[in-house]
């Protein structure tokens, strides 16, 4: 599949499961956009974990001048309080609409599960077809334990009453991709 | 039962979830090719179920080194008293529980409970069962009996507050409340597990609310119990099945979480800062299972409820009733094996055989032929088989006297026979069998009019052994004199070996496998399918059980088992003949454009996997076809189910006739005697207008070309 197929499919198969699809050009993008989203819902508080010193300091910026709060470490201790849990996907997959999130860090676990928002910047050359195209990369990243791997696609949902579809029982009532276009030239990497 | 079919909400709920999940399945599963995929599951099944042992040795090499202590479970008793082991030894007073289904096989809750621990259930339906101190009643939607209104009592109750029964996202937001508080309390989590992948030592977890993803990580002990059963080689067979298994239970194509942990990883509120993570694996008879010839195949099961998704049973009484622990079709078999004969028994009775569950399994195991293979182990070990049954044996055994009895029926009725039915019926049948009119046993049976009425023609163009079976034989005679007018137009010579008798499906429908097989046997001597270019028969039921049961019952057999295998060639439906190989054309039928409903027989639409045929020789022969509702659900007849359970029998026959009746057609076509048995016998039985029920063989041949 060519790479404007698999997004195509991948914003197809994203919407019909509510989670939200944007394109963005860098991560300066990527983080107001973190921003305007956790302000707009009303929350003041962004979880960041496993983001570089640069990058951290980037947001930390970012999130100065809109007056929120931004937690990069000891995620626990702020359970209850977490607006938006933003992270950087390792693979998305087009035809599931699925983040493949390496999760092996407590802090990125509590931050996309305890989180009302989940927004996860995922690069462009990251995303693959299938599921099937990914095993042998996870299969080996499988190898090293510790390890917690999750597969993501869309927000927490139940049908447990009367078969009716309900987001958010447990973990976050949205999930947004940002999918950010790390590829200078049009051609497949 | 009764109870169960009274309940209209769970009976309305699980129709409209049965027709919505069809399509919803169908959707997912678009651009697969399910045949396919089904095929490589069963194969990768297969090829581990006879080494779990292996499979769980290399897995345990693994998860010790990545630091997990691993246990195996003999039974549910000592998986129980693993856990809560676990838990004492790690000063645990709380427990937050992921959903498993192999916590409910051990009784697990409540084991725990006894030994004084809090268990709180994170699954949203399995949470609000358990404040109601109930059971599953579906395997992937446990609440799904329990209307809304119910569940706004239960939490008006749990939290003291009045809660709006159509606020169902209020209502959410209240366990969500809840549990969230349950979650930071608990000192252990605990989990089941959809897949074991031997060769990384990783657990695989499926959920939707992502109620696993904080079992796993807010306590500071994580156990896992698993089936044997859930062990696979590596990443791409777990992949495959995962592939399959969301959009066979829900009709998602993938679930939200998926969840993989291979060791104990980071956890701040533990002592270390490290996780404690145990896995217990569950024996409880699987390993015996997995070396069975015929029974290991349900260990292929991946917990998806597709079978009771789409069985016609479970639709009317619903989980508490269809099942012990395990529900639907697997459910009936997994029973025996896992909570033993005493909870069986009942259950694995009721069972259709209409092959639906058969045909959405998403590993293709076959649960009709296992469910009967369960009531047969059962008959034997019990060593009393009903007064029916060895009846059954005695008489179907035995074709002169079969044959003598049916004669002697016809005499025997007289006195109650009017109009081509049963008038009253025979003091053994209770009341409860009123719901439809039993037919007449015919004057005189085919066999005896056969040389008169079958013209021999000059150069036939086939050569075609008519497959009678009992009910054309003996009651529905007319069906094969309208056989012999149309194919005699076409030139085709039909033949009917005398020697022939019952298929014997009703004897393996009994457990009876012997006497199935004997019959087998008199038919193939009976009936060479080497002198015949095709071997038809009008009966769905019969032609089923000849073609798939046979070289079960006999293939293997010396000499006949070559004639198995011919038999099985040859043999064709009235449709399939007509429309593929005389290729008939609109032209041959003078076409009354008469309006006609089609009943697809479970035996014919799965069995045979003929769907195209009928509904197209219909309009071929100049009627006008009119689709209804569920016309691929059973009708309700199952043969002697209909007799052991008429409730049920009754409310599905009465729901296909609705259907029928709702399109405004004049006639119900059907290409099968048994549900030609049980449409009209029904239809005799409702006040207004009715609707006329034909086999396709009288619709077709009836109008004149």
């Amino acid at each position: 599949m060519e790479r404007d197929e698999r997004l195509k499919l991948l914003k197809e198969r994203a919407e019909a499961v509510q989670t939200s699809v944007s394109d963005v050009t860098g991560l300066q993008q990527a983080f107001l956009y973190a921003v305007e989203v956790t302000r707009s819902q009303g929350g003041s508080t962004i979880a960041a974990p496993a983001l570089g010193p640069e990058e951290r300091s980037q947001l930390a910026e970012l999130c100065r001048q809109a007056e929120i709060t931004l937690i990069v470490e000891n995620v626990r201790d702020h359970i209850g309080k977490i607006q938006t849990g933003l992270t950087l996907g390792d693979w998305g997959v087009a035809e599931t609409a699925t983040l493949v999130l390496d999760s092996t860090s407590e802090d990125v676990r509590i931050a996309t599960m305890l989180s009302e928002t989940h927004v996860a910047i995922l690069p462009r050359s990251r995303i693959k077809s299938d599921l099937m195209e990914l095993e042998a990369e996870l299969s080996e990243s499988m190898k090293s334990a510790p390890r917690y791997l999750s597969f993501i696609s869309g927000a927490s949902r139940t049908a447990d009453i009367e078969r009716v579809l309900t987001i958010g029982v447990h973990g976050p009532q949205e999930l947004h991709l940002l999918i950010l276009d790390d590829e200078l030239t049009g051609e497949e990497p | 039962l009764k109870r169960a079919l009274g309940n209209q909400f769970l009976g309305a709920t699980l129709d409209t979830f049965a027709s919505s999940y069809k399509v919803s399945r169908a959707k997912a599963f678009e651009g697969i090719h399910l045949d396919s995929l089904i095929a490589e599951i069963a194969a990768g099944k297969d090829a581990s179920i006879p080494h779990l042992e292996e499979l769980f040795s290399a897995f345990k090499d693994r998860a010790e080194a990545a630091g997990i202590r691993v246990h195996v479970a003999r039974t549910a008793l000592e998986a129980n008293t693993i856990i809560a082991d676990i838990a004492r030894a790690n000063q645990v007073k709380k427990i937050v529980k992921g959903k498993s289904m192999t916590a409910e096989e051990t009784f697990l809750n409540h084991h725990l409970e006894e030994e004084g621990f809090v268990v709180t259930e994170t699954d949203l339906g399995e949470w609000i069962i358990q404040l109601r101190h109930e059971g599953p009643s579906h395997m992937v939607m446990p609440a799904i009996h329990l209307s809304r209104k119910e569940v706004a009592e239960l939490f008006t109750k749990v939290t003291g507050r009045q809660q709006d029964p159509d606020d169902i996202n209020g209502m959410i937001k209240v366990a969500r409340k809840e549990l969230r508080q349950a979650f930071l309390e608990a000192d252990m989590g605990i989990t089941g597990a959809n897949f074991a992948i031997a060769d990384t030592g990783t657990i695989g977890i499926v959920t939707n609310e992502g109620n696993g993803r904080l079992v796993t990580t807010l306590p500071r002990v994580h156990v896992a119990l698993i089936g044997f059963d859930k062990l696979v080689p590596d990443l791409k067979s777990a992949l495959r099945i995962l592939k399959a298994l969301p959009r066979s239970a829900t009709g998602q194509l993938i679930s939200t979480y998926v969840t993989w942990i291979n060791g104990p990883t980071e956890c701040t509120s533990a002592p270390g800062g490290r996780k404690e993570m145990h896995i217990v694996f569950l024996d409880n008879g699987r390993l015996a299972l997995a070396r069975d010839p015929l029974f290991s195949q349900a260990l292929r099961c991946i917990r998806c409820g597709a079978c009771a998704n789409v069985c016609p049973i479970y639709k009317l009484v619903g989980g508490h009733n269809y099942g012990h622990v395990y529900i639907g079709a697997i459910g009936l078999i997994l029973t025996y094996f896992y909570h033993g004969r005493e909870n069986a028994r009942a259950i694995v009775k009721a069972c259709l055989n209409c092959q639906a569950c058969k045909a959405v399994c998403p590993t293709g195991i076959d649960l009709p032929y296992l469910i009967k293979g369960v009531s047969r182990t059962i008959l034997e070990a019990e060593g009393k088989p009903p007064v029916k049954n060895r009846l059954l044996k005695h008489v179907l055994g035995n074709r002169k006297l079969f044959h003598f009895l049916l004669r002697g029926a016809y005499l025997a009725q007289k006195p109650v026979a009017g109009g081509g039915y049963l008038r009253h019926l025979p003091f053994f049948f209770s009341s409860a069998h009123g719901f439809r009119s039993l037919p007449a046993v015919a004057r005189t049976p085919l066999r005896d009019m056969w040389e008169r009425i079958n013209p021999r023609l000059d150069k036939p163009r086939y050569r075609v052994a008519l497959f009678g079976g009992c009910l054309v034989d003996f009651v529905y005679p007319e069906q094969a004199q309208a056989l012999i007018q149309l194919l005699g137009k076409h030139n085709v010579q039909l033949e009917y070996p005398m020697e022939q008798t019952c298929c014997g499906l009703p004897a393996m429908m009994m457990g009876e496998n012997e006497t199935a097989r004997e019959v087998a046997v008199q038919n193939l001597k009976s009936m060479d399918p080497a002198s015949y270019d095709f071997v038809l028969t009008l009966c769905a039921s019969c032609g089923s059980h000849l073609k798939e049961n046979y070289p079960k019952l006999c293939g293997e057999d010396e000499g006949i088992g070559l004639k198995v295998m011919q038999l099985r060639d040859k043999l064709i439906d009235f449709s399939s003949f007509m429309m593929n190989v005389l290729q008939v054309k609109p032209e041959m039928f003078e076409g009354s454009g008469k309006k006609v409903a089609y009943h697809a027989p479970c035996h014919l639409c799965r069995s045979l996997g003929v769907t195209r045929e009928p509904r197209e020789l219909i309009q071929t022969a100049g009627l006008t076809y009119l689709p209804a509702k569920d016309e691929d659900v059973c009708c309700g007849f199952g043969g002697s189910f209909s007799v052991d359970f008429p409730e049920i029998s009754a409310e599905l026959l009465k729901r296909k006739l609705d259907h029928a009746e709702a399109t405004g057609a004049d006639l119900l076509v059907t290409d099968c005697p048994g549900c030609v048995l049980q449409l009209r016998g029904g239809m005799d039985q409702r006040s207004g207008r009715k609707v006329e029920v034909r086999h396709i063989v009288e619709t077709v041949g009836g109008e004149k070309p």
